[in-house]
């Protein structure tokens, strides 16, 4: 992925990261792929072999917090049923605690797989504007 | 995380810490925590114990909210924790008291080989099992099965391997529940939630799942060994594993539902994993049989694993698995939530105990016990890090008067996987491993590092607290010889 943008925080059992984002559908973008580059790393082929597919992702959540818990974990169900690993969010709105999105994803193929994330949680989550935008702390089980 | 732990803790006993409820405003009950003065400052470093702290609040909780010496900080309740709800006076269920993967559990069998008998094989078994039995992020199994068929296997769990020839009853007597717990409905599970667990039947997973071949290297109770048929130098298989995605959607589905109802029933909590509805309300009743589902797939899981084990064992050593006494000692949920009666105050009540990363322990003389455990108490099992022992142990009377019949799970996690990653060399680990007799195959090379021995606990510090606490006896213990990692 190149830059990251997000940083790992220590969790003794589980997996943290802290995402930012320059406005609330930039974090949301990014905190799905940090997510997925936990999960995998594209294999070094110039071609990939599987096919990219699209599929839209409506959630709706009574808070934000909630709709980010909800959108990864969405992505990780969606990810495990289609066996897709996710690597482009398109035309994202996000208004209202209402998330309407285009997730392109690729086969398993053609990835290495390192961890396995069982879900996102509530756990200790924050989502705050900060100076430069937005943050999100986020624990992962693993 | 140093100094962020500000719940204040008292000494009962050299095994035994309180937090009494004033520590915390909203605690309905004390926490209770097994564990030593040594073991206790790891435990401050993070925040299992504000957890321990946490589950305190949950409507209807009975006595204590409880922690066993492997607590380490998890999502909503601590891993170690366990609390039991009374129904009957608005206790509650929370998905977060069961975790994302239900039922996942171990299970032990014995056989009648030695350590000579195998000692040449190890390397030949190691490689045989890690490519029979699907392992990794997203593995699929061979046991292919439709729709209609993973419905019978939610409600049948183990029964259903059994019936389709991948075993036998008496293996069915030897796990909890006899290996399906009643109650399970289909249809409270998610159409999402069959697509996720339908390609997985018969997969070990990834993660701390795992599949070791182990030998017997000391026994505590000779009675007992002699018993169960256990001696020294005596070879045992034991398998980790659980839902896999069958039980991460439905713990999803079902947490998010009942982040509602802690309005719609006015819940306070302080973790929104706690998230919880009363057991007797529709959400409450849904996500048990829901759970359920989960809890009997994992069991039918762990059958379809152990058939293939016995499959390559009967391959590499050419001897039918039933001449080399390939039978199952036993096998326990590490994740779950269970009715299940208790003395309370001299008055038997019926409770919902919730245990995450906690095995039952059920004491000698249990009605739930099949016969030939109803003397000895029931077997526990827990397994340790790749690199020490693992046990077998037997709940007790005090186990059920203390701790609603629980017990540790395993050895608990000490270091961060990100920590253990970043300071430990794989290839000099396995080289060390190598050099103790224990041979290693994993699906990522990741793992090996996140699940290295200096990550976890000492196993042998762990069940020692529980022996010396008395909340379970310890019978004898297991080295490894190979290990398969997910």
């Amino acid at each position: 992925m190149g830059d990251k943008n997000y940083e790992f925080i220590e969790h003794t059992a589980d997996i943290g990261i802290r995402v930012k984002g320059k406005d609330s559908e930039d974090l949301f973008k990014n905190a799905a792929l940090a997510m997925f580059d936990i999960i995998a790393e594209k294999k070094d082929k110039a071609r990939s072999e599987s096919r990219q597919r699209k599929i839209e992702v409506r959630q709706e959540a009574g808070s934000l917090e909630e709709l980010l818990v909800n959108w990864l974990n969405e992505l990780l169900s969606l990810s495990a049923a289609e066996e897709l690993i996710f690597f482009n969010f398109q035309s994202l709105q996000l208004k209202n605690n209402k998330l309407k999105v285009e997730v392109i994803g690729r086969g398993f193929v053609d990835y290495i797989i390192k961890t396995e994330i069982k879900a996102a949680t509530y756990c200790g989550l924050k989502l705050e504007q900060v100076y430069s935008g937005w943050q999100a702390e986020i624990i992962f089980d693993v | 995380m140093s100094g962020e732990q500000q719940v204040k803790v008292e000494k009962i006993d050299d095994y035994r810490w309180r937090i009494p409820k004033e520590s915390k405003p909203g605690m309905k009950v004390d926490g209770l925590i097994y564990t030593t003065e040594k073991m206790l400052k790891d435990v401050q470093r993070d925040k299992a114990l504000e957890q321990v702290a946490n589950v305190a609040f949950l409507p209807g909780i009975v006595n204590y909210s409880l922690a066993m010496p492997d607590i380490h900080w998890g999502y909503g309740f601590p891993i170690g924790g366990v609390a039991a709800t009374d129904p009957a006076q608005g206790g509650v269920i929370s998905p977060g008291g069961v975790g994302f993967d239900i039922n996942c559990g171990v299970r032990l069998l014995k056989t009648a080989l030695f350590y000579d008998d195998v000692k040449d094989k190890i390397k030949e078994l190691v490689y045989a099992l890690f490519s029979d039995v699907p392992s990794g992020l997203g593995s699929k199994g061979d046991i292919k099965v439709g729709t209609r068929e993973e419905k019978e296997i939610l409600v049948k769990g183990a029964g259903w391997a059994v019936k389709r020839g991948y075993g036998i009853d008496e293996d069915l007597e030897c796990t909890e529940e006899y290996g399906a717990i009643s109650g399970a409905e289909p249809s409270a599970v998610s159409e999402r939630a069959y697509e996720r667990g339908k390609a997985q039947s018969g997969t070990l997973g990834s993660g701390n799942h795992f599949l070791e071949i182990q030998v017997i290297d000391q026994l505590y109770d000779r009675d007992i060994c002699d018993e169960f048929g256990l001696d020294l130098g005596q070879v045992t298989v034991m398998i980790h594993s659980g839902s896999r995605g069958l039980g991460y959607q439905i713990c999803d589905d079902y947490t998010r539902s009942m982040v509602h109802c802690l309005q719609k029933y006015n819940i306070h909590v302080p973790d929104r994993q706690l998230a919880c509805a009363p057991i007797s309300s529709a959400e409450g009743k849904a996500y048990l049989s829901a759970m359920k589902c989960a809890a009997n797939y994992a069991w039918a899981n762990r059958q379809c694993l152990m058939h293939l084990t016995r499959g390559v064992f009967e391959r590499v050593l050419g001897i039918p698995w039933q001449k080399m006494g390939m039978f199952l000692i036993y096998d326990v949920a590490h994740n779950i939530a269970k009715l299940e009666k208790y003395l309370v105050a001299g008055e038997e009540r019926l409770l919902c105990v919730h245990r995450k990363g906690a095995t039952r322990a059920f004491g000698p003389g249990h009605p739930a016990l099949p016969q030939r455990y109803r003397k000895t108490g029931q077997p526990v099992i827990i397994p340790g890090d790749m690199g020490r022992n693992s046990y077998l142990l037997v709940g007790t009377q005090r186990a059920m008067d203390e701790t609603f019949g629980s017990t540790c799970h395993g050895a608990g996690r000490l270091k961060s996987r990100t920590e253990a990653s970043r300071s430990i060399d794989t290839n000099v680990l396995l080289k060390e491993l190598e050099s103790k007799g224990i041979m290693v195959k994993a699906s990522g090379r990741g793992t090996i590092a996140e699940e290295a021995p200096q990550a976890y606990k000492d196993v042998n510090e762990v069940v020692e607290v529980v022996h010396n606490a008395g909340i379970s006896k310890r019978v004898c213990r297991m080295r490894p010889l190979g290990v398969i990692k997910g």
